[in-house]
């Protein structure tokens, strides 16, 4: 095979199994196991997380991985960057790599920033002299002049996630894996850590990054692939493999049933009313296709929350259910909310409510992501909780 | 069969349009091909030189779990020597009346404390190095540094702290008046033999012990037992150089025949000497044996058991590494 230049990733026909999660001891599992059956039992429990996996990364290329939870993509990551083996295929990878897959578990907490610093980058790969060099030059980044010498357990957890990125970030590879080491820290220090992402990307070292972000990857990537259950479900442009992620998503979303209360929800879509992506201050609609038994006089709500916890607003209508399957569309006049990602919650109470149980329990039922300018920063140790006012216009039938 | 690989990746790094590639997922197959199965191979020489590059991380590591250690103590590094001075006050007050074992002049705390040190250099290593992949599960699967670096260290922070118990045992021979003797520059060339023997051991353990996690149940026994077992607080002589093997029945003749001088009779049949078996089993034993008769009494080491100790401890090493390679591909799975 020809020797690939160096910051080239090629993954060919990569497949990882795992063994089945032990729930028996062992002896205890053997036992049984030459009790039942000879024939079939002699062969391990497993599941295939990685299957049939191809991938190809020229040196600068920078490559976004999507998927949800437990599609694979910290396994891929891991087995590109050495850290585990594949069961079958090719890895090949040439150059330095640095493999960023979590910035504090190479942290101790027991010695000081200073000491952290220099363990934390041995483990990365960076030698003590390097370290040396660039030692002001990462304190600096992670704005820890301060609490240099403290102990790293009395750090805040934002200070030590500060301490591990910057530590990370003044690693000089050819090639650069980060697995959603974003997603923590500020939104300022985000930002500074994007700033610094793009600045390696620029220098021509290859990028491989995974994160739930979409928008994230929008701007860090050229080239994204989706991971799911295992399998490379696309890859190609950002853009491209973005929009199928989210046709997909959103039709998984659709299908998925509540089984509590009486009402069924059949399908859940949210849209930007002209079609394009959802952004701030567009005009936009969630569509509800329900499922109700009888017709009765009822209460809908709607909202959207940051992630699974509370929602940011609400808006609802009182009106008459009709029996049988029916369609909600409820357009919103403006989208008052900034980059990131969301849920669409929904629910159903009986109108006057009484003591009876919802018809629809509150729940999420979709998701989304919202492209637009970032969120405002407040002054330090100000917490934002803005009420929003949304205008409204509602259609039941 | 499977996803389409991009028509020449490597061509379509400028700004070329990247085709959109979906993937057939009914061409998947179940399970890979058996041609395409990854073998894990890693030569022993290879492996060893790849750590020998990354010897700054075992430096780094040992590092940290060095200043770990003493960070908050009032007295910080001093427990360093402080623990081993401690520990021999200790012995000296339990051994200081013992006079039934035969040390040849030698007063029995000090000759019982050489034991000691090259015993818990083995038992810490053992019970740290063995455990080190255990300890490390959050580096183990996030790092990709040589596997080997984790036990090494450990290895290497025991050695620092067994090289303090120097102190004590200074201070011993000053108790006592004594020197050591010039025999004494033979001593690097045991705790060579030790190391190796740990080191094989360790690492042997501290792979097997991913896949058999009963094993950090049973360390600490082996560890417990294995003190009276290695000639710790008796000496290595008492273990027969002439044992007689006859018609598959062991005949003592005259029991325990202790070595040559004390003379013996032929009765046919083959002579075994359990010391070199005892050595290859357990180079301990001859190690802590010589470090006596040099530094102790200013003979020259008895070689036979010696040699035999070098040989098993270099097979340990070689074995031990071989195991820890061979799991190696499953560390940071189910570590």
């Amino acid at each position: 095979m020809p020797t690939l230049p160096d910051g080239s990733i090629r993954a060919e026909h990569v497949w990882k199994k795992f063994r089945a999660d032990k729930t028996t001891p062992e002896l205890r599992s053997h036992l049984l196991r030459l009790r039942n059956s000879r024939s079939e039992g002699n062969r391990r429990q497993y599941r295939w997380v990685l299957k049939d996996i191809n991938l190809d990364i020229e040196p600068g290329g920078t490559v976004g991985l999507i998927g949800s939870n437990g599609s694979g993509k910290t396994t891929l990551l891991q087995i590109l960057s050495q850290v585990t083996y594949q069961t079958a295929g090719a890895r090949t990878v040439q150059g330095r790599i640095g493999a960023l897959l979590s910035v504090t578990s190479g942290l101790h907490p027991e010695l000081s920033g200073r000491e952290n610093v220099f363990l934390f980058g041995a483990v990365l790969g960076m030698s003590r002299a390097h370290v040396r060099k660039s030692f002001d030059e990462i304190v600096e980044f992670a704005e820890l002049e301060d609490a240099i010498e403290r102990q790293v357990k009395h750090y805040s957890s934002g200070m030590t996630v500060r301490l591990g990125f910057s530590i990370a970030a003044h690693l000089e590879p050819d090639i650069l894996i980060v697995d959603e080491a974003l997603s923590v820290g500020d939104s300022n220090f985000q930002q500074k850590c994007l700033g610094r992402i793009d600045k390696i990307v620029r220098s021509g070292t290859t990028l491989l990054f995974v994160s739930h972000d979409l928008a994230q990857v929008e701007t860090t990537c050229e080239r994204a692939a989706w991971l799911s259950d295992g399998v490379m479900r696309a890859s190609g442009s950002t853009k491209d493999v973005l929009a199928v992620y989210r046709a997909a998503i959103q039709k998984e979303a659709g299908t998925m049933a509540s089984k509590e209360g009486t009402v069924s929800v059949l399908k859940a879509e949210i849209e930007a009313t002209d079609g394009g992506p959802l952004r701030t201050g567009c005009e936009f609609d969630v569509r509800l296709v329900l499922d109700a038994p009888k017709t009765e006089n009822v209460r809908f709500l709607i909202g959207i929350s940051i992630g699974t916890s509370f929602p940011i607003f609400v808006v609802d209508r009182q009106s008459t259910m009709p029996a049988g399957v029916f369609e909600i569309h409820c357009r919103l006049a403006d989208l008052p909310l900034p980059r990131g990602h969301y849920s669409v919650w929904a629910g159903i109470t009986g109108f006057p409510e009484g003591r009876r149980d919802p018809l629809l329990a509150w729940q999420p039922l979709t998701s989304f992501d919202a492209t637009g300018p970032e969120r405002i920063r407040p002054p330090q140790g100000i917490m934002v909780r803005t009420p929003i006012v949304v205008g409204a216009t509602w259609q039941v039938g | 069969m499977q996803v389409q690989v991009p028509d020449g990746g490597a061509e379509s790094s400028s700004s070329d349009a990247v085709p959109l590639l979906i993937t057939d997922l009914s061409a998947i197959p179940a399970e890979p091909a058996d041609d395409i199965l990854f073998r894990h191979k890693a030569g022993l020489i290879k492996s060893a030189r790849l750590v020998w590059e990354h010897r700054e991380i075992i430096h780094s590591l040992a590092e940290r779990d060095f200043r770990a250690q003493y960070k908050q103590t009032a007295l910080g590094f001093l427990w360093a020597v402080l623990t081993p001075v401690a520990t021999l006050l200790v012995l000296v007050l339990v051994f200081s009346r013992i006079h039934s074992i035969h040390t040849q002049g030698v007063p029995y705390a000090l000759y019982a404390f050489v034991g000691i040190l090259c015993w818990s250099f083995f038992a810490t290593a053992l019970a740290q190095g063995g455990t080190s992949l255990l300890n490390n599960k959050a580096l183990l699967s996030k790092t990709q540094f040589p596997r080997e670096c984790f036990p090494l260290e450990s290895m290497v922070v025991n050695g620092v702290n067994t090289t303090f118990s120097v102190v004590p045992l200074a201070l011993l021979f000053v108790f006592f008046g004594r020197a050591p003797t010039i025999a004494t520059l033979w001593v690097p060339l045991f705790v060579l033999i030790e190391i190796v023997f740990a080191t094989g051991v360790t690492l042997g353990v501290a792979g097997l012990i991913i896949q058999a996690r009963d094993l950090t149940m049973v360390l600490p026994l082996v560890i417990s037992l294995g003190i009276f077992l290695t000639p710790v607080i008796w000496p290595f002589t008492l273990i027969p150089t002439h044992f007689h093997v006859a018609g598959g029945h062991l005949v003592t003749g005259g029991h325990l025949v202790r070595g040559v001088a004390e003379g013996h009779h032929w009765i046919g049949g083959i002579y075994v000497n359990l010391q070199v078996v005892y050595g290859f089993i357990n180079p301990i034993g001859p190690v802590i044996s010589s470090v006596r008769e040099t530094m102790l009494l200013g003979h020259a080491p008895s070689w036979p058991p010696l040699i035999a100790a070098a040989v098993g401890s270099i097979l340990y090493l070689i074995f031990g590494y071989k195991l820890f390679k061979r799991f190696e591909v499953e560390f940071a799975d189910i570590a």
